[in-house]
């Protein structure tokens, strides 16, 4: 949609300044865009920026993720963390683009409030729209609590629409902790897939993207013993 | 494919008038007949109306087997609140749907059944699909979605005695400045009532796009169903504001009082309008370029932008007085 011109208060203003008037006159005016899962990226980038003050996210492999068409990420998470999306604010920051994670709550205001920011059902046809409009899709690994160090599984139906559109599936391991101000993101290549469908290829890809996030994990995070710890 | 007689139901409506004028212009159209409660709202110069109460289905039934017609252009569900009350709507969409429909599966000519649906078939229940594509199983939770649900389900079951395709044309909401819709009269309110709690996103489609989505349904006989949803999607906030009206924020009890109030006020707001407010609406509407080989022109925001523009009236000052 393009957006109509606005007047700014002082054409000498600082760019962020003006920036940041030329947002609030949309906001008034309602010319900003939302897209039709409910993703605002003027929100989004506000968001990816506070997030900054918080964490000091370091990325490696951002090479990876393709600078447009579908992509799926698969990643590790851990309960009532925030991994997947502080992964998927940190990428935004960096690549540009507005990584989708699935698996936002639907009901209010928790579902509508993680929209505006990316956030999407985890629900296979609801990944398969997105990757045929081009989008990036997050999708977390189960965690568990008592074994961070170990990745859990990603549902094989999630796979299906990759394996349908074609797109790259990249494994992204996320080492975070809550209390801790630093976090690091490594993408790794697409994993290899074979051209086939069905079931067993799902749970085939499935299985090589949690090894792939394992690996990556691994590399980035050697056991204590290793390091003479 | 020449001559082809068109029955169209619903033909008073804004889309069905304008479906009838478009299909007047089709080099393949021959007789066109039509078939509503209220009689076109713009000049036809081909097309012959029948004025039929929906319960009137013996009329209705002499009127379709007499035309024997090659195609049935089904526009007569009537959305609730839009033309008439929920009860009444619900009455004559049953009751139109029932003797055209059934009436058609008479028709020894009948070649194909085009039937006007929404995006209200796919519903909007907890974890349903935010924007569904034509794969997806229809679960409507409104009564509009359950009245086109079951429009389509008659159409299945009449083509099936022919043995015709039938093209279902899931629109998303039809607003315009002139077109009777509850959403358009809610949203032209001065002061609006949203839900503070979730602004979600939902998308439109322009009658115009609407019209000419149905005029390439009858002339491509899709067999399927076909989303014609405008691209882009707004929330409830942005088109208040996209309008220059004031958002009134609802936590949701209050909600109760609010659609009272504007009921009061001539702007009465329908199931399906409050789950628009509260859960959005959309859908993929890809298919319709390939399936139908045409795509809406006007984004949603351009349709929001078109809903609040009203012709000013100017008044003429008579140059010499004739009576």
């Amino acid at each position: 949609m393009e957006l109509p011109a606005v007047r700014l208060p002082n054409v000498n203003a600082p760019e962020p300044v003006a920036g940041a008037w030329s947002a609030v006159q949309r906001r008034l005016h309602g010319t900003y865009v939302v897209d039709e899962w409910g993703c605002d990226t003027e929100v989004l980038d506000a968001v990816s920026h506070l997030a900054k003050l918080r964490w000091q996210v370091s990325i490696g492999g951002a090479e990876h993720v393709p600078p447009f068409g579908p992509a799926v990420l698969v990643c590790n998470t851990r309960p009532f963390t925030a991994m997947p999306l502080l992964m998927a604010l940190a990428l935004h920051l960096r690549t540009g683009r507005a990584v989708r994670v699935a698996g936002v709550p639907d009901i209010a205001p928790f579902g509508p409030a993680l929209r505006r920011i990316g956030g999407v059902l985890s629900r296979p046809d609801e990944v398969a729209g997105l990757l045929r409009a081009g989008h990036v899709v997050a999708l977390a690994c189960s965690g568990s609590l008592r074994r961070s160090e170990r990745v859990g599984t990603v549902r094989n139906q999630l796979m299906t629409p990759a394996l349908d559109t074609g797109a790259p599936v990249l494994p992204v391991a996320v080492i975070a902790s809550p209390l801790a101000r630093t976090a690091r993101v490594e993408v790794g290549a697409p994993v290899h897939r074979r051209g086939v469908r069905g079931p067993l290829a799902e749970a085939e890809l499935a299985d090589a993207a949690r090894e792939g996030v394992q690996r990556l994990l691994d590399e980035a995070t050697p056991p204590r013993w290793l390091l003479g710890g | 494919m020449t001559g082809q007689r068109v029955l169209i139901s619903g033909m008073g409506g804004e889309l069905g008038s304008r479906v009838a004028a478009l299909l007047e212009a089709e080099p393949w159209v021959g007789a066109i007949e039509g078939i509503d409660l209220d009689p076109p709202r713009r000049r036809l110069r081909r097309a012959h109306f029948h004025r039929i109460e929906p319960h009137d289905r013996r009329r209705m039934v002499d009127v379709v087997t007499r035309f024997d017609p090659h195609l049935v252009l089904h526009l007569g569900v009537y959305e609730p609140n839009a033309r008439a009350n929920p009860a009444k709507a619900r009455e004559r969409s049953r009751d139109a749907s029932l003797g055209v429909l059934g009436a058609a599966a008479e028709c020894p000519s009948l070649e194909g059944i085009v039937v006007r649906s929404g995006i209200e078939v796919y519903g909007r229940h907890r974890n349903a699909p935010t924007r569904p594509d034509e794969e997806v199983a229809p679960h409507p939770t409104t009564t509009f979605g359950h009245l086109m649900l079951q429009a389509e389900e008659l159409a299945h079951e009449a083509a099936a005695t022919v043995g015709c395709p039938v093209t279902a044309v899931r629109l998303a909401s039809v607003v315009g400045p002139h077109v009777p819709s509850p959403l358009g009269r809610y949203l032209r309110l001065p002061v609006v009532p949203m839900s503070v709690l979730a602004d979600p996103a939902f998308s439109l489609v322009h009658v115009e796009d609407a019209a000419r989505a149905l005029v390439a349904a009858c002339s491509t006989r899709w067999n399927g169903p076909v989303n014609v949803v405008a691209p882009g999607a707004v929330t409830t906030y942005q088109a208040v504001r996209l309008g220059g009206r004031v958002p009134l924020p609802l936590f949701g009890p209050e909600w109760m009082l609010a659609r009272a109030i504007t009921a009061a006020a001539g702007a009465p707001v329908p199931d399906h309008v409050l789950e628009l407010v509260h859960r959005g609406r959309t859908a993929d509407g890809s298919l319709a370029h390939h399936a139908l080989g045409l795509s809406p022109v006007s984004t949603t925001p351009d349709v929001v932008k078109a809903l609040y523009k009203w012709a000013t009236v100017t008044h003429l000052t008579p140059v010499k007085a004739v009576a």
